[in-house]
């Protein structure tokens, strides 16, 4: 009798050891990211809201609550809205040269080269430059005595300032929006590459026979056929993008001992920077208002984030009107199909 | 490919776990530790002499391992992230730049009293290296402000180029800023090179010589730029100066102040003794740059540091200990040959290797005698003023004024006024 329902529980036992098995372990195979996600992810996150929160010593800590105090004081700072432009200038600058160069160099690596993998492993070695040494190389290269200065008052332009880059707003953004091109055009490059190549080549070799220049091609198969990288690429160029900061806090020399404040007159100061400067810059006590800018710009970065979907969802939506061409190649494939 | 995707999944555990655990350790140290250590850690960056470490190992068995920093900056990150997290990942022994003192003594817990040193220093340097009666900082170099010049420019110019020469010219002994100013007006009209590298680092020296310049000694609190008469005037002065293209616009630290030196773009440097090292490092193989034997207003400090205990290392007493070594009189004339630091030890700067070695790079000037003579003139001045913990800061907002005056974006008065406006904003003063 005992015996019986030891047997029972015990089959009951292992049913139901199998049965949480196939409940909990799919959670549990999947709980490192999750856990390390809340430690080092959601937590800082939901404990930024409390820093925002209040009065904070970087090293005395937590001081009095002070509500929203923080995020008046930073939209009342002229500094706070100089850095979302330049951000928003650096960006737009590095992003558009960027997306063309991009798509250009993974079209050539599309084609038939010999030493494919020599060509594909080259456009990525900037990337591998760390981002602070490549500023660094890219500082000397616009500063006063470097490379493109002395050429530039030679031609007369802006000769009555000793170092543009290092003056001139707008200037300083393309040297910035430079560095950042030169390190993630290759990078993009691949990710399109990528993309390029999973074009059916049928339709190239329809649209040749059609007489379509390699111009046409690129413009009528290529580019339509790999829309949805391009989305992907957009967004994560978007919120990349906005959180510049590395080429802008090197830029005058700092670490090697210079301000790295983003420029006198705040020209190259991006909100990530302005950031940086309250929690860890010259104050001590502005750990708070630095939190509240995380907060104002993780605002406008999903703002933007969301717009940039929508229009790029737009766009790739409303071409699904066929082009002359592309309706062309489709007729040549259904035909060679036919024959066959 | 099933065992491959086994070997990822572990992987990625394991880092995970790693990070977690890592993530709660560290920082557990709790100070003392009376037993001696294998080795000591120094954070540093300035180059110690090897042969000062290796006698130090002979003396006590201890080894001592240098993490060396590539300028103040980065250090003062290290350190300044090392205390916010109680701790964790600081050196034993820590080099600490007069420029952050106060920002590291924000909690004064956390440095380890040191045992006084009778008559080692010169008496003001004990004082800043002290929060109230307690000695949290035995002092290393001071930094006499002195004028470094390019003497074959000022030949050029067809101006006194020799030292004493060169001294009359920006004023002699009683030589002020604006007398400074004043001899590089002449010597703009004379050459086409700029005066000085640049106006924000010498409004810097000269705002060192206040007694205040920014805090109210009493309470601490910020003082109403906009009421700041000291430093407006010092602000206009230096200002037009800027305006009138005395200066190249191109401070130490800058992406072009090296090459700038290189193409000959100036003709003064602000140099505390601690920078003469730096100043040969970027002037590298040019001749002709000499050290003036006077300065604007009678001299001052700029700087200067102090090696420091962190009251969460392990082995504090054998820490202090090393400081202790690393400030001695011998020691310090040590650093000073190899770096060019002027001593802050009393004894150091009697030292006739101090006084009486000649400079290679500065024509044989034997700068340590320039340096001594330049730091017993500025008398109190030497000391420094008050700081509080916005100085920094606000000493940025003033700078930068400056910058935007050389670089041509404002003349002096809107800068001023626009420097002004960016502190009101701050809310310091409400």
């Amino acid at each position: 009798m005992t015996s019986q329902t030891a047997a029972t529980r015990r089959i009951g036992f292992s049913r139901n050891l199998s049965r949480w098995d196939i409940k909990v372990s799919p959670y549990l195979y999947i709980s490192p990211f999750f856990l390390s996600f809340a430690i080092f992810g959601l937590f800082p996150i939901v404990f930024n809201i409390w820093v925002a929160l209040h009065d904070w010593d970087r090293r005395l800590g937590q001081g009095d609550f002070v509500g929203l105090d923080n995020f008046t004081w930073v939209l009342n700072q002229p500094a706070f809205w100089t850095a979302l432009q330049n951000t928003f200038s650096i960006f737009v600058l590095s992003l558009v040269p960027q997306l063309i160069l991009a798509l250009i160099i993974a079209a050539i690596l599309d084609q038939n080269l010999r030493t494919k993998t020599f060509w594909r492993m080259g456009v990525l070695v900037p990337f591998v430059v760390m981002p602070v040494a490549s500023a660094m190389i890219f500082s000397q290269v616009f500063g006063q005595f470097g490379l493109v200065t002395p050429l530039m008052h030679e031609l007369g332009w802006f000769s009555d300032v000793d170092s543009p880059f290092f003056h001139n707003r707008f200037l300083s953004h393309v040297a910035i929006a430079t560095m950042i091109i030169f390190r993630w055009t290759g990078y993009n490059a691949l990710i399109f590459l990528a993309a390029m190549q999973t074009v059916p080549r049928d339709m190239y070799e329809a649209a040749t026979i059609d007489g379509a220049g390699r111009a046409r091609q690129f413009f009528s198969i290529t580019i339509p056929s790999i829309r949805p990288t391009m989305i992907f690429v957009v967004l994560t160029m978007t919120i990349g993008g906005l959180q510049v900061f590395d080429e802008a806090r090197v830029f005058d020399g700092a670490g090697t001992g210079g301000t790295g404040q983003g420029g006198a007159d705040n020209q190259w100061l991006t909100t990530v920077l302005y950031l940086f400067n309250l929690g860890f810059g010259d104050w001590q006590d502005r750990m708070g208002q630095a939190a509240a800018v995380a907060w104002l710009f993780a605002a406008v970065i999903i703002f933007f984030t969301l717009l940039n979907f929508f229009v790029t969802r737009a766009i790739s939506t409303s071409t699904s009107k066929p082009t002359r061409a592309s309706r062309l190649a489709a007729k040549r494939l259904s035909e060679k199909g036919r024959t066959r | 490919m099933r065992t491959k995707r086994k070997a990822i999944a572990f992987t990625a555990i394991a880092a995970s776990t790693a990070l977690i655990l890592s993530g709660c350790s560290g920082g557990g140290a709790e100070g003392g530790g009376g037993e001696t250590p294998e080795t000591l850690t120094v954070a540093t960056w300035v180059d110690i002499p090897p042969e000062l470490l290796e006698q130090f190992t002979d003396e006590t068995g201890i080894k001592v391992e240098v993490n060396s920093f590539a300028d103040g900056a980065s250090a003062q990150t290290v350190l300044r992230n090392g205390l916010a997290s109680d701790g964790a990942g600081l050196s034993d022994l820590h080099l600490v730049e007069l420029d952050w003192w106060t920002e590291m003594m924000a909690l004064p817990e956390d440095w380890v009293t040191l045992p006084a040193v009778e008559d080692r220093w010169v008496d003001w340097k004990v004082t800043q290296g002290s929060v109230g009666d307690e000695i949290k900082g035995y002092g290393m170099d001071i930094g006499p402000l002195a004028i470094a010049y390019d003497s074959t420019l000022m030949e050029a110019a067809g101006l006194p180029s020799d030292p004493e020469g060169f001294t009359e010219f920006i004023g002699g002994e009683d030589a002020t800023w604006e007398s400074f100013l004043d001899a590089g007006r002449q010597f703009s009209e004379a050459s086409d090179a700029a005066w000085i590298d640049s106006t924000s680092t010498a409004i810097q020296a000269a705002i060192n010589q206040l007694p205040a310049a920014f805090e109210d000694p009493d309470t601490g609190d910020a003082l109403p730029l906009a009421e700041n008469d000291d430093v407006e005037e010092l602000f206009t002065m230096f200002g037009d100066a800027a305006e009138e293209g005395v200066s190249a616009g191109v401070g130490i630290g800058h992406a072009d102040w090296g090459a700038g030196f290189q193409a000959r773009r100036w003709a003064t440097v602000i140099t505390p003794a601690w920078a003469t090292g730096i100043i040969a490092e970027n002037a590298a193989g040019l001749e002709g740059w000499r050290i003036a034997n006077a300065f604007p207003d009678g001299g001052g400090n700029w700087g200067g540091s102090f090696f420091a205990v962190p009251a969460a290392g392990e082995h504090t007493d054998a820490a202090v200990e090393l400081a202790d070594f690393l400030t001695s009189p011998e020691a310090a004339v040590s650093m000073f040959l190899l770096n060019g630091q002027f001593p802050s030890q009393l004894d150091a700067m009697q030292d006739p290797a101090v006084s009486e070695t000649a400079n290679e790079f500065f024509g044989g000037q034997e700068t340590g005698a320039i340096y001594a003579g330049l730091a017993e003139s500025a008398g109190d001045k030497a000391a420094g003023g008050y700081r509080g913990v916005n100085f920094a800061g606000i000493q940025t907002l003033v700078m930068d004024g400056i910058r935007r005056i050389e670089s041509g974006s404002e003349d002096a008065a809107a800068a001023w006024a626009s420097s002004v406006a960016e502190f009101d904003a701050l809310g310091l003063t409400d």
